[in-house]
């Protein structure tokens, strides 16, 4: 499924900074230290999985110079990710939204309902659209 | 449907508090350093889906093989009582959940919940795959 048209900026301040090859060229000082060893390389270097599922929100945003957001599951984690596009570079902000707790088949029923209920809030937050949620991989 | 763990060295053995007095060879890595411990403080939220197996091993003073969920693993254990009132643990990990994608966690889900449907009764797994199907949809 697609990415959307972001309604808004993000107001996170955890976020990286690509290039046109999506190589890391700068880390929000919050992330630094995790991520700031990254600095220089391609993301999908790191978490080639993400390539197939984030590359086209990437791709969208650059092409229509707009900002576009999707969220994903990556690595147990569903995260709304924002990527915008800028004349230095493709700027990826991140939010977590939920994350699966395989501790027991109880606590994972729960974290999946936890994801259930991030869907539906973004379903009814944009009814013009019913597809504008997507859960797909993020670095 | 009965469960069967080969009989290999014990993975741990336990005294009657549930501290790990010994190691087997196939657990060294993860359980020699936690020798001493009381196993349900090495890992959180364990207790309500183990302890009852165990403590019915020691009550019967008979074998209790059981297959459960826990951190994301599908493994069959087998709880033997020695004559001097320690517990002998066998453990074989069956299945692994993937939660690095949507797609490799529905999969690997799915056939989890197969084994548990294979080898015990529960209601919560029709919930757990009802879950799964709504994310699913939603992406």
């Amino acid at each position: 499924m697609t990415a959307v048209a972001a309604p808004r900026a993000p107001t996170t301040d955890l976020y990286v900074v690509l290039d046109d090859h999506d190589r890391i060229v700068s880390v929000s000082p919050r992330l630094r230290d995790d991520l700031g060893h990254w600095l220089g390389h391609v993301l999908w270097d790191h978490v080639p999985a993400a390539k197939e599922i984030c590359g086209p929100c990437f791709d969208e945003a650059r092409a229509s110079g707009q900002p576009v957001e999707t969220v994903v599951l990556y690595s147990g984690r569903v995260r709304r990710l924002t990527a915008i596009p800028a004349a230095d570079g493709l700027a990826v902000h991140g939010e977590r939204l939920a994350e699966l707790d395989v501790t027991s088949l109880g606590t994972l029923m729960q974290s999946l309902a936890r994801i259930e209920a991030v869907l539906a809030d973004r379903a009814s937050a944009q009814p013009d659209s019913p597809a504008r949620a997507s859960l797909r991989a993020l670095p | 449907m009965a469960v069967t763990v080969e009989p290999h060295a014990p993975f741990v053995v336990l005294d009657t508090g549930d501290t790990i007095v010994e190691v087997g060879p196939g657990a060294e890595s993860q359980f020699r350093p936690l020798l001493g411990s009381v196993l349900w403080d090495c890992f959180p939220g364990s207790r309500p889906v183990f302890k009852p197996y165990y403590d019915e091993a020691r009550r019967t003073r008979k074998p209790v093989e059981f297959v459960q969920f826990h951190n994301g693993n599908v493994a069959r254990v087998r709880a033997n009582p020695r004559a001097d009132d320690r517990l002998e643990l066998y453990w074989e990990v069956v299945s692994r959940l993937d939660t690095l994608t949507l797609d490799g966690l529905a999969q690997t889900l799915d056939e989890a919940l197969e084994l548990l449907d294979r080898w015990t009764e529960s209601g919560d797994r029709d919930e757990l795959r009802k879950s799964l199907r709504v994310i699913e949809g939603g992406a």
